[in-house]
């Protein structure tokens, strides 16, 4: 009885909920026909370590827009976390490599460099960008519940169709593009 | 062959090339980006056995030498920048997968001597195999794609089926994406005047008044354009002067100068009263016309994220709509012929004055537009700023309780300083703006009143032109400027109107997607045998949501519905209600079709309770009758006494009489839940589905409604969907459902023998109860 009052005042969160945080011990993550996979030590039910291999594994940010490489989350096919990538540099080289281009690829939206036209009719505005992946053009519905601001200057455009655009940096446009979007700021 | 997107000619060329002839193709799909997320066309390209991937884009080039000339033409080519290569036979399981703003096709590769079926859980399953990547706009084709590739994979052949023709998504003359595929009306081909003319007969109705409006508009403009005349010229130099006509008769002017004011004065009131009326009445038509879809339109309208916003608006845009008619557009039409009428005016007095002022009014008018264009961009951060420091406004004293337990208040004075801050500067910076662009406007318009006077003082001196006439031109020269304001500011409204008007056109044009049977079998006597036949659904196109499901219901008796969240099982109570209608397949209500049962005679009959509970503000006692209006108050007491609620409602100061809703008594989830049980008691229904119904209760509280239900579900066909198996154990058959589809049909012995999902899942929450020290 005496013990569990002593160690019930030592309790924070961090005791009582445990996370599985990946690092260079135990994950190595690796790439197969264009996905990951994953080898990993994870602790069983009776407390042993054991190696598991994922053929294919999922991830997912936590915190996309303020920390896009920090606590990235790692699922397995059945979408079930099965731990968190804390910081990049936890992991090997190679598998900090693996897992910024897959990132890219599951968050890409082209970014915006230019803004040539906008053009508002009755509702709905037609865009014609020019962005890294080339010139661009689409069609919003409801022209400002559509652009979303992310931080300060960081904004993203969502289409009819629910692809993404994104302003890295509104204030960093030409003059001519930023005026063009900032009476929907 | 099937071809979801249309192959190019200079595409089958360099599959020609690649030794892949037309003939072998069977289908084809157009990806927008390829494995490596370039931008490009990748074609996925299917064949009896093969799956090819080629990416790149149309080039054109001069034929042999560079120039391009007449007789030289352009060369098109399929400029192939990625190609993929894979067996058919080797790739399962092909998947659509969502990304953030793209998504993927994915497949299974078979590895060679590997035995699907001895794929146990800790084998090592099939590798994955990524196909490609594409945006979001190309998702319902892959899905198709997906689709017609199991089809060939298992029969070796494909034909197109019409149904699964895609909707049109581009203009075909401007290329510009259709706001709504289904109506194929271009935002930016569409007429204005086509919209309008569709608004209008909503006032032909009150045509009469219209008329008397614009008459009293023309008159008291018309007295508005002779007063200066009267007042100026006519009294200074035919009055006042010696050899005027009408020297020394001055009551004679008064008396006209006062009739002019008189009559100015009824025609305003006659306007004024046709105008009241009218505006109520078209407002009021507006508005109903708008807020009935929500009998007329299903469900899906107003989820919908293409279609669901426009019925928010319904305040606004009526009364947008009405200005536009009977404020605007008379306005437009007296400002013109005002315009003219003063001209016309101008150059009787003289013609000489008048061109000199036609050089200078356009500078005003630039200056004019320049000035409002800005103006219009500051009233819109204004209204911005004002917005946002509102949203806080409300958000925090909405959430008072958790800003004192947080002890958050500093933080929240801090943010709502911060926004009031910014409305107070852009307010400053308006009122700023407009206190010195305005005066500059009115220095720019007294410049051309000091050249006119410069000028024409000149004349009157030389004898070539009268006092009179000089002061009355100043008059008018500055009484067209007015008009000119109208105009520059017409844009904006222009444009407010016509987008008002064209929401309120795309709501009348909405068709229903589910509609009521115009020969409805009668159902006086509902028994309650429910049967779902080989159901298909989906809320997006060509994503399954439910994939041939088939199970019956005997009238009378519990079926428990169990299964992952998002496993589809609260659609099957939606579509059994029509709120949405099946895609294919039939379910049936004492063997009818209930697509041809009346909406009336479905819903009467069927009483649903779901997780989410909404209760409108009012009374309890409003909100228990929602659902049978002439209930008596023992019927509501006895429907809130077996859904547990009537204990908790008597506590309460005003018992049944207690106002809930926004700004009112706050209930916590489970009494919510369980007014709205009552609600569903009270029906009295054939069929009661319960979707969650206890699922926010404590397990006391659910033991009162089950025993309670118990009763009540006696002699009802009841379907209770649920998480907790406990909430179940009443079930006499048992689904579940897993990913649209249902793999266990059967008594809750017969499920526990099988030992699969069912035994899986109640073992799982056996052990729950064990390891807390309960069991049953």
């Amino acid at each position: 009885m005496e013990e569990n009052v002593i160690t019930e005042t030592k309790t924070s969160l961090n005791d009582v909920i445990s996370v599985v945080y990946f690092n260079a011990e135990n994950a190595v993550f690796d790439v197969k026909n264009n996905f990951l996979t994953l080898d990993a030590k994870l602790k069983n039910e009776q407390g042993e370590t054991e190696d598991k291999k994922f053929p294919r594994v999922y991830l997912h940010r936590a915190f996309p827009f303020d920390n896009p490489f920090s606590y990235i989350s790692v699922l397995d096919k059945d979408n079930k976390e099965i731990g968190i990538i804390r910081e990049l540099k936890d992991l090997d080289e190679n598998s900090q490599n693996l897992i910024v281009d897959e990132l890219h690829r599951k968050y890409y939206a082209p970014s915006i460099k230019t803004i040539q036209s906008v053009k508002e009719r009755y509702g709905y505005s037609y865009w014609k960008v020019t962005s890294d992946a080339g010139d661009l053009s689409f069609t919003l519905q409801d022209t400002f519940r559509s652009i979303l601001k992310v931080g300060n200057n960081r904004v993203f455009i969502v289409d009819i169709d629910n692809n993404r655009y994104e302003i890295p940096d509104v204030e960093a446009l030409d003059f001519k593009s930023y005026k063009k979007i900032e009476l929907y700021l | 062959m099937v071809q979801i997107d249309k192959m190019p000619n200079e595409l089958l060329k360099k599959l020609d090339e690649r030794g892949i002839s037309e003939s072998s193709i069977k289908l084809t799909v157009k990806a927008d980006m390829n494995r490596d997320g370039v931008y490009c066309d990748n074609w996925i390209v299917a064949t009896d056995t093969d799956l090819i991937c080629i990416g790149g884009s149309k080039i054109i080039l001069p034929k042999e030498n560079r120039k391009i000339t007449e007789t030289n033409k352009l060369r098109v080519e399929f400029g192939e920048i990625s190609f993929e290569y894979y067996q058919l036979k080797e790739l399962t399981e092909f998947k659509v997968e969502d990304l953030i703003s793209t998504a993927a096709l994915t497949a299974k590769k078979v590895i060679e001597g590997q035995d699907e079926s001895a794929n146990e859980v800790d084998a090592p399953p099939a590798e994955f195999q990524l196909i490609t990547y594409f945006s979001n706009t190309q998702k319902s084709n892959f899905h198709l794609f997906v689709k017609y590739l199991g089809k060939l994979k298992e029969k070796g052949e494909v034909e197109f089926d019409e149904a699964d023709k895609a909707e049109e998504l581009f203009c075909p003359k401007c290329g510009n994406r259709y706001a709504d595929a289904k109506r194929k009306i271009c935002m930016k081909c569409m007429d204005r005047n086509k919209i309008i003319m569709r608004t209008l007969p909503f006032f032909f109705k009150y045509k009469f008044y219209i008329i008397i409006i614009l008459i009293t508009i023309i008159l008291s403009s018309a007295v508005g354009v002779v007063a200066p005349y009267v007042n100026q010229a006519f009294f200074i130099d035919e009055v006042l002067t010696e050899t005027g006509r009408f020297f020394g008769q001055i009551l004679l002017v008064l008396f006209m100068i006062l009739g002019m004011r008189l009559v100015d004065m009824f025609v305003g009131m006659i306007s004024g009263v046709a105008n009241a009326s009218i505006a109520a009445n078209v407002t009021y038509d507006l508005k109903k016309v708008i807020f009935s879809a929500i009998e007329r339109l299903s469900i899906s309208f107003f989820t919908s994220r293409q279609t669901g916003g426009l019925m928010t608006q319904v305040n606004n845009d009526a009364n947008t709509i009405y200005w536009f008619f009977c404020d605007g557009f008379p306005y437009f039409l007296i400002n013109i012929t005002k315009i003219v009428v003063i001209l016309i005016i101008m150059l009787i007095l003289n013609p000489i004055l008048t061109l000199i002022s036609l050089v200078i009014i356009p500078f005003v008018i630039v200056f004019i537009y320049m000035i409002f264009e800005k103006l219009g961009k500051l009233h819109s951060k204004r209204y911005s700023s004002a917005r946002g420091m509102n949203s806080i406004l409300s958000d925090v004293l909405g959430g008072v309780r958790v800003v004192k337990a947080f002890s958050k208040e500093k933080d929240e004075i801090k943010r709502f300083n911060s926004r009031s801050e910014r409305l107070a500067t852009n307010d400053q910076n308006l009122g700023v703006y407009a206190n010195t662009r305005f005066p500059a406007i009115n220095l720019l318009m007294y410049f051309s009143n000091i050249v006119i006077w410069g000028v024409g003082g000149w004349m009157v001196i030389k004898g070539e032109f009268n006092y009179g006439m000089l002061m009355t031109f100043i008059v008018y020269i500055n009484m067209i400027y007015s008009p000119m304001y109208f105009f520059v500011d017409m844009a904006y409204w222009l444009s407010d109107a016509l987008n008002a008007m064209h929401r309120l056109i795309e709501i009348m044009d909405a068709v229903p997607d589910v509609v009521e049977s115009a020969n409805p079998v009668p159902m006086p006597d509902i028994h309650g045998k429910i049967s779902f036949e080989n159901i298909e659904f989906s809320y997006e196109k060509n994503r399954k949501i439910i994939d041939g499901i088939t199970f019956d219901i005997e009238a009378g008796t519990i079926l428990g519905i169990v299964g992952p969240t998002g496993s589809g099982k609260s659609t099957l109570a939606n579509l059994l209600i029509r709120l949405y209608d099946v895609k294919t397949g039939e379910i049936k209500i004492d063997d009818v079709n209930v697509k041809d049962i009346s909406f009336n005679d479905l819903r009467q009959n069927i009483s649903i309770v779901s997780q989410e509970t909404y209760l409108f503000a009012g009374t309890i006692l409003e909100n228990i009758k929602y659902a049978k209006p002439d209930a008596t108050y023992d019927e509501v007491i006895e429907a809130a006494k077996a859904a547990s609620a009537h204990d908790f409602i008597m506590k309460l100061p005003d018992a049944y009489a207690t106002m809930i809703g926004f700004g009112y008594k706050d209930l916590s989830g489970g009494e919510r839940q369980r007014i709205s049980i009552s609600r569903a008691i009270l029906r009295d229904p054939k069929i009661l589905i319960l979707d969650e119904a206890t699922a926010s209760m404590d397990t006391e509280t659910e033991r009162h409604i089950q025993s309670a239900l118990e009763k009540l579900v006696k002699g009802r066909t009841t379907i209770m969907i649920a998480h907790r198996l406990s909430t179940l154990r009443n079930a006499d058959k048992l689904i579940v459902i897993e990913n649209g589809k249902m793999p266990e049909y059967g008594t809750h012995l017969e499920l526990i023998n099988k030992k699969g999902i069912y035994f899986k899942l109640y073992k799982l929450q056996m052990d729950a109860l064990k390891n807390i020290g309960v069991e049953e």
